[in-house]
């Protein structure tokens, strides 16, 4: 690592003391630096992004922000400041000796004199960090250029030639996993091995590109890159119910063929295209809620960066492959990003944050003003229900506390603040999931997004579950829940001004799972500024009863009865007429709003802001900026235009990379994230370019690519090793053979299922369980034995952000927590375990064996043979029909499926 | 740090180049035959990073330098156990006991902040050193002449799971390789037949960053943790009910056979030799790990002092046998245990968290703790494994000097609290650097966590700032950019 400056050192004699006024950089200041600061600041190392062995290096300001070098202000230079030790722990160096008195003078002095540093006089020069390949722009091409050609011309150059192609059964299987994760079955083999036509391979790629079996595939390759998950990740890692939209929506892009350059677009801004679930993008990484932040603002503001962080991350990696991320607390160590650039590209997000909501529609104003109306019937049903409930009065007995809804009302009483004092409950220590407080005209005052601000004895914190911010969220629910400390207390809430109230709403818990910790013995109280509390209701008029019977109508005379009835039938109609008006499903997405103002922040820390910026691209590669008050929509809409331009150098080379990565195992570039100058220089740089012009050309269709590739006689090239090119090119980075490899998690457990016969090729919707627990605390408990959903395709699971799945999860199954832009290959005892021993082998080896029966009935080589047909197909081999009849015959046909499942040949893409 | 010339190199290229430190791994033909290519290919150049034979990935592989330990036991306490009631010592606290802290924050991370409130524990002096340890932890106060405490360690988060993250992966975020992982990877381990690190979760379950403690974040996947504990065994080692020993027989052996016809007929493919060999390992470990597991075999004396036939509190005898399980992998060579004391978040009743009823919650969880990782250290001791045995307590941060208004516990504190270190090449029965008179910041040698991390592979033999893989752009390390070995503790 140390060998790319071929410094010649110049040694100096360390005699020339110091002879006033007449300063020389070469003679007096640099042995300074050589022989105390260039361990941390010079070739090798350049600590807090500081370098002091060049002028340009020297003078920069590091990440500091501050120059080092101030000429002629020796005082205010953080050089002197450093080495004199003003402050005791920055103080330079910091181990070992210290500058002597001498040193620090001549220091001082030669700053004082201007600091004068002749560019000349530099042994190492600085690299120009924008003359990188990939910043480049992509050379044109003419002539009839292929994939094969390019290839070739790379092996004869080292002395290889490609392998001879593959027979048509490994090329038939290949295609087949390589685009749609899944085996051909027997009938597709036996219709391709006798169809001699010249476009029978074509007609095979176009079958398997039309499959709805190829986005599931190929959408797992990018969710891979953006880290997807159905849960939010960290401690709590509760279910993203509504995530699963996204991932249907990258499915569903992959199988239309989606532009690539409008994928991107539709993912950064797919609100403004009808594209809403695509935003998803913006909010794949894990992310702590609110309940798990600190409630200091320190902590709230470390969390707003962290969330803007992982979106410019998850942006620059996914589509530029660049680690922009790396200079969110100084400039980037290799490529041409500063830290200014940073959060200039995250000023393009500030009106973002993460949130779940509905998906935009199409509704029509007609249908919107409808379910207003609708809307507004219900209230005054519930309104006309509520005036039906006895009034606290005298002598008047109120029906008994319920966990669903109690309702108390009373004469109109003017108050600021409204007291709630539990004295008993059914059980344990009260909760409350809503404390609505009712006006004359019916408006509940009690919401927090009023104002009202709420105290309460004593408070008992689950995250995200119980908190007194919840008790007036203007949200229902256990989950959206205050509850108090002890048996015993209150809690109160303030009003910004007085109101005239008249009823009191709260329940346990309104959405009717729970009714413990109920309120049974209680007081509410009303006061004034003064403090002079008024009881206006209590639980000593309340008959006693059965806490979950919801409506207790029988204190109500017989008319009353009836008319409640009727209202409660009509608010039932009402509320299904609503739900079909308005039923739109939920998006975990990007949540849009006014951008909050942004600042380049010291050393990345949320609490040191310094100078204001404004929404701008990478300063190497484009002048694209936008005013501070740019809205929303126009900042990420012109961040996606930047980078889906065809001239933008990186875009479609990073793109097509991944695609050929998919195709390939490995990418042209090998490290797909990271096109930068710490990444992999091109194997084929003329390939990758031409691949990329060949997909703008085409008009970014992805399907296009495949093809190019798959029909390629690279492609189709047999996949056995050559001892002589093996010992050149191990890694195959110059394709001389067809490097196969183990299938990826998903699609091992697709294919046992697919060949067992019982794979549920349902698409779309909410995943289906792995564990027990969708998320949340308290461990993820393995499902074991799968039926129905459970064996559909493994992208449609329930994803559970860090958790492994049990079985699959050890065969390099992305956890969701950074980035995966290659999956490993590694291969584990685990894995053995896992494929040997889980039940779900067991349970598919049962299936496989009873499906082989079905088929061809008890007779043993026949059973053999179709098993072979199903897993690899092909028929066995005479010496493998010799060795699968004793065991058929003596541990049973499931025993023989096991030994498939876990064998090389069935794990393999040939 | 990778070197500009390198840039063009592909990434095995680039492993090579740390080849000549790792070369203690006895090379197959299978790695040779990538080594002569790429040795053709490349060059010769020197480097930190380990070469992994992928048919023997836990081989075990030289370090950076001459190390002073050779095994990790990390005993990681979840949900920030107070460093108040433990070993920090502030009798400034106790006068101050009522108070309000004056400049202190008004807002912590739960909520409102209360009164200070005094040690809930009495403290008395120890062993030689004298150093004053609290009456909650008597058995391990014992140790304390050879405790080496770090008491002014400081975190970069505030909330547990992000903060456990940082503290076995050193990042906050999900997703990085955990310090037993890097440990694995750069060394290997010295028992072929057992996984090369394990995580032994506690019986009252998993803690609050859960996989992230042992995952093998963008590592291979060879060198995560397995988690298994003396109640539960490593999943799927054997075949389910149902299948008789015949068939697992039958099935194991077609299959041998199957795959060596396989790779015969793709002569120097190292990815099938690999697949075989992994199978081969683990139908070693479907031996080794039942035996290791198997505790009837101690004795009733070692059973009794650990705590371990406590049947009053079998969490307390669970716990107990997890540090027995814990002995045993150490003396058979696993190369990083890591054993948990504490679960998720349950508002303190599983776990450190006291922020409502510490006293009373911690009345329970140092009863689990302290006798049974007290023995065990001392078992370690008595066998003579901390000769080459480093041995970790470590918690995810501290808590706050005052009580949280209204409550009788005290909230996260990240900005000062102890965790500290014995065993091979630890200096014995010192007390390095120091919290303010009330113990709510670090005020004195102030150690971020990466130094801690640093420490630890440090005594391992490894170079925090060498030891790196590569992902996404970045030599990624266990210490990110920071990071310095706290001398102080070392012998």
């Amino acid at each position: 690592m140390k060998l790319q400056f071929t410094i010649a050192f110049i040694l100096f004699s360390a005699g020339g003391k110091l002879s006033a006024g007449s300063i020389d950089f070469v003679r007096d200041i640099r042995p300074i630096f050589e022989g105390n600061c260039y361990d941390c600041h010079g070739a090798d190392k350049q600590k807090s992004g500081l370098r002091l062995d060049m002028r340009s290096g020297a003078f920069d300001a590091g990440e500091f922000h501050q120059p080092t070098i101030i000429p002629g202000k020796a005082d205010e230079s953080n050089l002197i400041r450093f080495v004199r030790g003003d402050d005791e722990e920055m103080r330079m160096p910091p181990k070992g000796e210290r500058l002597t008195k001498d040193e620090i003078a001549t220091l001082t002095a030669w700053i004082e004199q201007g600091a004068i540093w002749p560019e000349e006089v530099d042994l190492v020069k600085p690299v120009d960090r924008t003359d990188h390949w990939s910043f480049k722009p992509l050379k044109p091409f003419d002539g009839d250029q292929n994939i094969d050609f390019f290839v070739r011309e790379k092996l004869t150059s080292n002395g290889l030639v490609m392998s001879p192609p593959a027979d048509r059964l490994t090329w038939l299987r290949r295609v087949s996993f390589d685009l749609t994760g899944l085996p051909p079955t027997p009938e597709q083999i036996a219709a391709f091995l006798v169809d001699t036509d010249p476009g029978a391979h074509a007609r095979v790629v176009d079958r398997l590109l039309s499959s709805p079996r190829y986005g599931e595939r190929w959408a797992q390759h990018w969710l891979d890159v953006v880290r997807y998950a159905d849960t939010h990740g960290f401690e709590v890692n509760t279910p993203r119910a509504n995530a699963w939209p996204y991932r249907d929506y990258v499915i569903e892009a992959f199988n239309n063929d989606t532009p690539f350059d409008k994928f991107i677009r539709e993912q950064l801004a797919g609100d403004q295209f009808g594209k809403d679930a695509a935003t998803g993008f913006l909010v794949t990484a894990a992310r702590l809620l609110p309940g798990q932040i600190g409630k200091d603002a320190a902590s709230l503001r470390l969390a707003r960066q962290d969330e803007l962080g992982e979106i410019v991350i998850n942006t620059s990696e996914a589509f530029l492959g660049l680690s922009v991320g790396c200079a969110r607390c100084h400039n980037h160590k290799f490529d041409a990003i500063s830290a200014k650039d940073y959060y200039s590209m995250q000023a393009f997000f500030a009106g973002v944050s993460y949130g779940e909501r509905p998906i935009q529609s199409s509704k029509s104003e007609t249908e919107l003003e409808q379910a207003e109306k609708l809307k507004s019937r219900i209230r005054e049903i519930d309104r006309a229900f509520e005036n039906l409930v006895p009034r606290v009065s005298p002598g008047v007995e109120r029906p008994p506390v319920n966990a669903l809804l109690n309702i108390d009302r009373f004469t109109p009483v003017k108050a600021r603040k409204v007291r709630f004092t539990i004295k008993k409950t059914n059980l344990y220590e009260p909760c409350i999931d809503e404390l609505e407080v009712f006006d004359s005209q019916g408006n509940n005052i009690a919401l927090a997004s009023l104002g009202v601000e709420r105290s309460a004895s004593t408070t008992k914190v689950s995250a995200n579950q119980h908190q007194i911010e919840f008790i007036n969220d203007g949200r229902f629910g256990n989950e959206r829940s205050w509850m108090c400390g002890q048996t015993t207390g209150w809690i109160m809430l303030k009003f910004p001004h007085e109101h005239t109230i008249e009823r009191i709403v709260w329940a346990r818990d309104r959405n009717g799972k729970y009714a413990d910790r109920l309120a049974v013995e209680y007081v509410i109280e009303v006061a004034n500024d003064s403090d002079d509390w008024v009881v206006v209701a209590d639980s000593t008029d309340r008959r006693s009863g059965d806490p979950k019977i919801q409506r207790d109508l029988s204190t109500l005379d017989p008319k009353q009865q009836t008319k409640t009835k009727s209202l409660l039938e009509e608010k039932k109609q009402v509320e299904i007429r609503l739900a079909e008006l308005t039923n739109s499903q939920k998006i975990f997405g990007g949540i849009f709003g006014k951008p909050e103002p942004m600042h380049l922040l010291n050393r990345g820390d949320a609490e040191q802001p310094m100078e204001a910026v404004v929404p701008a691209v990478l300063s190497a590669l484009g002048d694209v900026t936008l005013a501070k008050d740019a809205p929303d929509p126009e900042r990420r809409l012109a961040l996606a235009n930047w980078i889906t331009t065809p001239k933008n150098p990186l875009t479609a080379r990073v793109a097509i990379n991944r695609i050929w990565q998919g195709h390939f195992g490995i990418g042209l570039v090998e490290t797909a994230n990271d096109f930068g100058r710490a990444g992999t220089a091109p194997s084929h740089p003329k390939l990758l370019d031409w691949l990329a012009s060949e997909f703008i050309r085409s008009g970014w269709s992805v399907k296009h690519l495949h093809r190019l590739i798959v029909r390629s006689e690279t492609y189709r090239q047999s996949e056995q090793i050559n001892s002589i090119a093996q010992a050149k090119d191990a890694d195959v980075r110059l394709l001389w053979r067809y490097p196969s490899r183990r299938l990826e998690a998903e699609s091992i457990r697709d294919t046992m299922l697919a060949v067992s016969g019982r794979l549920d090729l349902k698409t779309g919707g909410p995943g289906f369980d792995l564990f027990t627990s969708r998320g949340g605390l308290s461990g993820f408990p393995p499902i074991t034995k799968f039926k129905d959903d459970g064996l559909r395709r493994m992208i449609y699971a329930h994803k559970i952000r860090m958790e492994p799945d049990s079985v699959f999860g050890a065969f390099d199954c992305p956890d969701a927590g950074q980035s995966v832009s290659r999956r490993r290959q590694s291969t584990t005892p685990i894995q053995a375990l896992n494929l040997f021993n889980s039940q779900l082998t067991i349970d598919e080896s049962e299936a496989f064996a009873q499906r082989v029966r079905d088929k061809v009935g008890q007779e043993v080589r026949a059973q053999i043979t179709y098993t072979y047909e199903l897993a690899y197909g092909r028929t066995p081999e005479p010496d493998e029909l010799t060795d699968a009849k004793s065991v058929v015959r003596q541990n049973g046909l499931p025993t023989l499926c096991r030994a498939i499942f876990n064998s090389s040949e069935f794990l393999f893409i040939p | 740090m990778i070197d500009h010339q390198a840039e063009h190199l592909s990434l095995g290229g680039r492993g090579f180049l740390n080849r000549r430190a790792f070369l203690g791994n006895n090379a197959t033909a299978l790695s040779s035959i990538a080594l002569t290519s790429l040795l053709g290919q490349e060059g010769l150049l020197a480097g930190d990073r380990p070469v992994i034979d992928p048919s023997q990935p836990y081989a075990p592989r030289v370090p950076h330098f001459a190390p002073k330990a050779k095994k990790v036991l990390v005993i990681f306490c979840a949900g920030a156990v107070s460093q108040l009631e433990t070993w920090d010592y502030k009798p400034e606290l106790i006068k101050q006991d009522g108070k309000p802290l004056e400049g202190g924050p008004a807002v912590t991370f739960q909520g409102p902040a209360g009164n200070l409130a005094r040690p809930q524990y009495e403290f008395r002096p120890r062993g030689q050193t004298g150093k004053m340890v609290s009456d909650m932890i008597p058995h391990l106060a014992e140790l304390t002449d050879d405790i080496a405490f770090i008491h002014s360690l400081t975190s970069k988060s505030n909330t547990h799971g992000p903060a456990e993250n940082f503290l076995s992966t050193g990042f906050v975020q999900d997703g990085f390789p955990s310090m037993g992982g890097w440990a694995s990877y750069a060394l290997g381990s010295e028992n072929q037949n057992l996984p090369a690190f394990v995580s032994i979760p506690d019986p009252r379950g998993v803690p609050q960053a859960s996989v992230n403690n042992w995952g093998p974040g963008f590592l291979p996947a060879e060198f995560q943790g397995t988690p298994f504990s003396a109640s539960k065994p490593v999943r799927h080692l054997k075949s389910p009910l149902g299948v008789s020993p015949e068939n697992d027989r039958a099935a194991r052996s077609l299959l041998q056979r199957m795959n060596a016809r396989h790779l015969k007929q793709h002569p120097g493919d190292g990815q099938l030799a690999a697949r075989i060999a992994s199978y081969e390992l683990a139908a070693r470990m479907q031996l080794s790990v039942p035996e290791i597991s198997d505790l009837s075999t101690e004795p009733a004396h070692i059973m009794k002092s650990y705590g371990a036939d406590d049947d009053a509190n079998p969490t307390k005898a669970g716990f107990a046998k997890n540090c027995i399980l814990a002995r045993r992998l150490l003396e058979n060579g696993v190369r990083f245990v890591q054993l948990f004391n504490g679960a998720y978040a349950s508002g303190g009743k599983l776990n450190w968290d006291g922020h409502s009823d510490l006293k009373g919650q911690y009345d329970v969880h140092s009863e689990i703790l302290d006798q049974p990782a007290a023995a065990l250290i001392k078992d370690l001791k008595a066998r003579g494994l901390l000769e080459d045995t480093l041995v970790v307590w470590c918690t995810e941060f501290g808590r706050m000097p005052m009580f949280q208004k209204g409550a009788q516990g005290r909230d996260h504190n990240p900005d000062g609290f102890t965790c500290w270190m014995t065993g091979a090449g630890v200096k014995p029965g010192v007390s390095h650097g120091l919290t303010d008179e009330l113990g709510r910041k670090a005020v004195e040698d102030i150690h971020p966590l990466y130094d801690f991390n640093a420490t630890i592979l440090h005594l391992l033999g490894l170079d925090h700032e060498r030891l790196t893989f590569y992902h996404n752009g970045i030599e990624r390390r266990l210490t990110n950019v920071e990071g310095n070995v706290i001398k102080e503790v070392l012998a």
